[in-house]
């Protein structure tokens, strides 16, 4: 009893000085947990959601597969050995402790613009996660890729260092949004293609595919990109997971499942802004003209009419128009539009089931027709779909349903 | 739990297990309503889908012997003769039909209690045979070709469409008493089968190219008539689609 009261009488004694330190420290703490959900740490770096940032998400990239490491303070498999000067120098540079190169499927090409302030929080925040056992073999990537040392040369190529500098032309708003788009959301790691390296080359935003998903078109061009959005419809679907036009799905809806749908809306209002502005775009490099649709004469275009009267216009309706909240508008739709069109076949063929937030639970699921429709049938509904109601964009080719199907079944 | 538990205890609620489940649930009402909230969503998997398979119709016959198939078709033939509305039975796929559902789960009555006692029933009660339909086929079949090379000298399929026409009619009202099997209970299933076989999706092997649905103007599985439903009284020209699909599907 007595040592009790002498130990909560040297509390009280200390009780100034650690308020004002322990305050300082949560807002830190607090600060840097946000960046973690901004960054998206968690959508490579929690493969099991009761062990937050123990790694485990295997990404497959062209050149082989690497999965993404325990962060968590655990000193033999995670980050627990780590100084801040380590931590800042795999964030910034690309390298690990001991002077490793990480691989770039860890964004630090993006993440390097990071101030010291966000790196030194987030750091803070790591730092508070439970330490979990679990030891992942980050790299699995075949030879000769396995060889660390290759991303030398690749940084040379195709990395800068550098601190993210707001342009004193733009507004506090735009400049915040294209941190969050340039930097921790690394928004061009899925949706700017990449070059023959894997690297981030032209065409900035123009759309990619990863994971056999095509991560569509952000820049704002109205046919093909989200230009036809307004910013409420693009916080809607950061925020909810949804708009009239689409539901995440495939890895987008991992990031709004982990991310987007719990950021402020200040800083989803700030990306939409930044986004729609083209800031940080070349206006050439987006603004063209649409293409002419294809003729109602075009035996494709005929056939998927009535393929798609008789098997799609129950849910999306006969006018491409869909219902609000559960079957998207094929009508005017940019990813309808879009260059590439595996997401389109493969939503087609495997059906789909976006994400649940917490502000739309429901996820309604497109149901599967690669049991119904042949590789001809799809190619022509598609087609016909990507050329009615606003729509233009060219003619999709069975054998490229074939290869989806194939890779989908692995028939 | 031994034996002798197991006797003493009276099976099923007792009037007093009922008695208080009832007062539970009066408290239960009288207390405020909590509403569940189911989070998550249900499983859902790529690819999934609950379609039967279409029939082979060229995969030759899986349940009939080929004597036998040869009499089922001269019978759906007679039941439904080609004429100006529509093909024959026989070509609309009826047999391939039958064949194949008695090759499946409905030949052996797998969905249905059959075990005894077996009982006449009421009318009201349906069908109370003891025989599944592959019994009924295969004891039918037999005993109407026995009756047919008794009285004619000839198989069923041997005969003319006159002849036919006449025993069928004659199944029906009872006049002829086939050996092994109740006349009636080989017809009526012969003839509900065939008239399933003519207007069920061709997917299960009849109605061959949607004849049946053409012949009626049934415009088939869709799904959504919204854009349709204040349009009265006019030919909205629908073709009939299949769940496998129709022609204009093809580029």
């Amino acid at each position: 009893m007595k040592t009790l009261m002498g130990l909560s009488l040297t509390g009280v004694a200390l009780l100034p000085l650690s308020i004002w330190a322990a305050s300082t420290e949560y807002q830190d703490i607090e600060r840097g947990r946000y960046i973690s959900v901004l960054g998206d740490c968690a959508a490579c770096h929690t493969a099991d959601d009761s062990q937050p940032f123990s790694g485990g998400v295997a990404l497959e990239t062209p050149f082989g597969t690497l999965v993404a490491p325990n962060i968590t303070p655990d000193p033999e498999t995670g980050l627990g050995r780590w100084r801040y000067e380590d931590f800042k120098a795999a964030m910034t540079e690309g390298i690990g402790k001991g002077g490793y190169h990480l691989y770039p499927a860890m964004p630090y090409p993006s993440y390097t613009l990071m101030p010291e302030k966000d790196i030194h929080d987030l750091w803070s925040y790591l730092q508070t996660v439970t330490p979990v056992e679990n030891d992942v073999e980050a790299n699995q990537l075949p030879f000769p890729f396995s060889i660390r040392q290759v991303m030398m040369g690749w940084n040379w190529l195709n990395f800068d260092e550098k601190t993210f500098e707001p342009d004193p032309e733009q507004s506090d708003e735009i400049n915040r949004g294209a941190y969050l788009v340039e930097s921790l959301g690394h928004c061009g790691t899925c949706h700017t293609p990449r070059n023959f390296m894997g690297g981030e080359g032209g065409d900035k935003f123009a759309g990619a595919t990863i994971e056999g998903w095509y991560a569509p078109n952000i820049t704002p061009n109205a046919h093909i990109g989200i230009g036809g959005w307004s910013e409420d419809e693009l916080v809607e679907y950061l925020q909810t997971g949804g708009n009239r036009f689409d539901f995440a799905s495939g890895p987008m809806a991992d990031e709004v499942h982990h991310s987007s749908q719990h950021w402020t809306d200040d800083d989803l209002y700030a990306v939409a802004r930044y986004l729609l502005s083209g800031a940080g775009l070349e206006s050439d490099d987006w603004d063209r003209e649409p293409p002419e649709p294809l003729s109602e004469d075009n035996a494709q275009v005929r056939a998927g009419s009535h393929i798609y009267f008789d098997r799609c216009s129950g849910c999306h309706t006969s006018d491409g128009g869909g219902e609000y909240g559960i079957f998207p508008q094929l009508a005017s739709n940019p990813v309808v539009n879009g260059d590439n069109t595996s997401s389109l076949i493969r939503v087609v063929l495997a059906g789909s089931r976006p994400v649940a937030t917490d502000a739309k639970p429901t996820a309604p699921a497109m149901p599967s027709f690669a049991w119904n429709l042949s590789d001809e049938e799809i190619a022509s509904v598609l087609t016909f779909v990507r050329n009615s109601w606003g729509n233009a964009a060219a003619a999709v080719s069975p054998g490229d349903v074939a290869d989806m199907r194939e890779a989908l079944t692995g028939e | 739990m031994s034996k002798k538990n197991d006797t003493a205890k009276p099976s099923g609620l007792t009037r007093r297990e009922l008695l208080g489940s009832s007062a539970a649930l009066l408290i239960g009402a009288s207390s405020p309503v909590q509403a569940l909230t189911v989070r998550g969503t249900p499983e859902w998997k790529p690819l999934s889908n609950n379609a039967v398979p279409p029939v082979d119709t060229d995969a030759g016959w899986q349940f009939f012997t080929d004597d036998e198939a040869a009499t089922v078709e001269a019978i759906v033939e007679r039941l439904i003769p080609a004429d100006d509305l529509s093909m024959s039975g026989k070509d609309a796929g009826c047999a391939v039909f039958i064949d194949r559902q008695l090759a499946g789960a409905y030949g052996g009555s797998e969905r249905l209690y059959m075990h005894g006692p077996f009982q006449d029933g009421t009318p009201e009660q349906g069908d109370q045979s003891a025989l599944t339909p592959q019994q009924r086929y295969r004891l039918g079949l037999g005993a109407l070709n026995d009756h047919c090379r008794n009285e004619h000298g000839a198989t069923f399929a041997e005969l003319s469409a006159e002849q036919r026409d006449q025993l069928l009619t004659q199944l029906e009202g009872e006049e002829i008493q086939l050996d092994d099997i109740d006349t009636l209970v080989f017809f009526e299933i012969v003839l509900q089968n065939t008239m399933e076989g003519f207007f069920a999706d061709p997917l299960y092997g009849g109605n061959r190219d949607m004849v049946s649905w053409k012949m009626l103007g049934f415009p088939g599985a869709r799904y959504d008539y919204r854009d349709y439903v204040e349009r009265h009284n006019e030919d909205l020209g629908f073709e009939p689609v299949s769940i496998g699909g129709r022609p204009d599907w093809q580029a």
